[in-house]
């Protein structure tokens, strides 16, 4: 699904985000992505979407070459990418209903089926009665919530979280992981960089640790930190 | 809902929301256009009154008072005008004629003529052209004839006026080109502001995996009904003055005899909303761009 091979980005003038970082992610796994501030979390999410380019190795995504990626294709590559941020980043002068239904009419899709489409996740993810709520109107991890529908309403085979349980309390993240674990259920594969060491330690998945850029521990059923 | 219905649904949801901007874009359109019409409109304008100085171009041939010429000589001549081709119209204006013009001309001023004796004035041809450029060859045609005193054809007035004008035509075409550009450059900043405002909701809709035409076609929907209302509001003031000023014009200065046809209103609102909406769709365009490289 996800394949680095020898990647670095060093952000001018010598700011190093990834440096030789070579994995692989098959798919239908539920993998975290763990580490400090800095260590280079982002700048591999941002590399996957294309939002920035390597300096050097090669990216494929669903056996799609990033770096032939012609940019007028960006955007179908990121369709197939469902991304949750840790600010939700939804779109404030639309309700919940119209931020899923933004997603859907971008691809195109049909209307009369995408409507119930949007419809069906909300309540899906539990806010079937909010649909008509705008953002600033509904709590953090109601936000979180329809955050992760929108990203999946396309159900693409990769859905990527950066720190989506960072703004949220213990309680709500819960919610939140269990929502992740259910999609992942339905064979997508999902990647969620986070800080949050409880998760990790209660999930028992993939861990892939980043230290400066480098990945210092890759362990099958791991906790956050080494055990 | 199609997808253009959705572009038109986001464009003026975003007219509405983003009120503020929608106006200063539209205040800054409205003031382009009415600057841009009211220097459309002048052109016009001087165009039609050169062109009716330019038929007013007259040759006034003025014969020899010592001795003044007979009548057959006058006839003889007369007719002979009245057989070139370039002539429309031949009028013999006689000595006593001349005089009761001036005596009408200076009517407030009786006393300059109580001291003549006799009449010094001249009798005249007065000849108007079909083509008033042929001035010259006509004019040439009296030159040494026995009985033609003077010809005179405001040659070197109308001349002048033609270079003045000239200059004229082409400084207010520079100052239209220029003129475009800077409503352009001001559109595009004011709708790089509000874009600027919603550069995030840019990037979310990157995120989701918008094209950048997805993206572009409601900012453009958006600039072209700011440009094409900001326009029509600019057609209808320009118009309306034009009006009035012509209609004072016309009242204060008779001797400006603006033909009724001078401005050719429908090409006039066509140029105008067509630059309206080019500066809105350019201005949008341009706008965007910056925000396009997510």
């Amino acid at each position: 699904m996800i394949k680095f091979e020898d990647v670095t980005k060093i952000y001018p003038p010598s700011t190093v985000g990834l440096e030789k970082v070579t994995l692989h992610i098959e798919k239908g796994e539920f993998v975290f992505l763990v580490g400090p501030s800095g260590s280079g979390k982002s700048t591999f999410i941002r590399l996957l979407i294309r939002e920035i380019e390597p300096d050097r190795g090669k990216i494929a995504v669903g056996g799609r070459d990033l770096d032939t990626l012609r940019s007028w294709k960006i955007p179908y590559l990121r369709r197939n990418i469902g991304c949750v941020f840790q600010d939700f980043k939804l779109l404030t002068n639309k309700t919940a209903f119209e931020n899923i239904m933004y997603a859907l009419v971008v691809t195109g899709a049909a209307t009369s089926s995408s409507k119930k489409k949007a419809a069906e996740i909300l309540s899906l993810v539990g806010l079937g009665h909010k649909a008509e709520s705008y953002p600033h109107e509904l709590s953090g991890g109601e936000q979180q919530r329809v955050s992760i529908a929108r990203a999946f309403v396309n159900h693409p085979p990769l859905l990527m979280a950066d720190e989506p349980t960072g703004n949220l309390d213990p309680e709500t993240s819960m919610g939140i992981m269990q929502l992740l674990y259910r999609i992942n259920k339905t064979g997508t594969t999902v990647l969620m960089a986070t800080h949050d060491r409880e998760m990790v330690d209660r999930m028992r998945r993939r861990v892939i640790q980043l230290e400066a850029g480098r990945v210092v521990r890759d362990q099958k059923r791991g906790g956050y930190g080494e055990d | 809902m199609g997808r253009i219905s959705f572009f038109f649904k986001e464009a003026f949801g975003s007219l509405r929301r983003n009120y503020f901007m929608t106006i200063a874009a539209l205040v800054t359109v409205f003031l382009s256009i009415v600057v841009l019409g009211g220097v459309l409109v002048f052109v016009f304008l001087t165009d039609a009154l050169l062109q009716e100085v330019e038929k007013k171009v007259e040759i006034t041939v003025y014969l020899k008072t010592d001795p003044d010429p007979t009548a057959d000589e006058v006839t003889t001549m007369q007719e002979q005008i009245n057989s070139w081709a370039e002539v429309k119209n031949v009028t013999f204006v006689t000595k006593e004629q001349a005089l009761q013009r001036m005596k009408e001309d200076y009517a407030d001023s009786p006393e300059i003529f109580e001291s003549l004796t006799s009449n010094p004035l001249p009798a005249s041809f007065e000849i108007s052209l079909i083509d008033p450029q042929a001035v010259d060859i006509v004019a040439a045609r009296f030159e040494g004839d026995s009985i033609v005193d003077e010809v005179r054809y405001g040659k070197e007035i109308a001349d002048k006026l033609f270079a003045f004008t000239d200059q004229a035509r082409n400084f207010m075409l520079i100052f239209i080109v220029l003129l475009g550009v800077v409503s352009i450059l001001l559109i595009s900043n004011t709708i790089r502001l509000s874009i600027f405002a919603r550069k995030r909701e840019v990037e979310i809709m990157k995120l989701v995996g918008a094209t950048n035409w997805f993206i572009r076609w409601p900012f453009l929907i958006e600039g072209i009904t700011v440009g094409l209302v900001g326009a029509v509001v600019a057609v209808a003031v320009v118009l309306a003055a034009n009006h009035y000023l012509l209609g004072r014009v016309s009242d204060n200065l008779a001797f400006l005899s603006v033909p009724v046809d001078a401005v050719p209103y429908v090409l006039v609102t066509i140029i105008l909303l067509g630059v309206g909406v080019v500066i809105g769709a350019a201005g949008s365009a341009i706008g965007l761009r910056r925000f396009l490289r997510v």
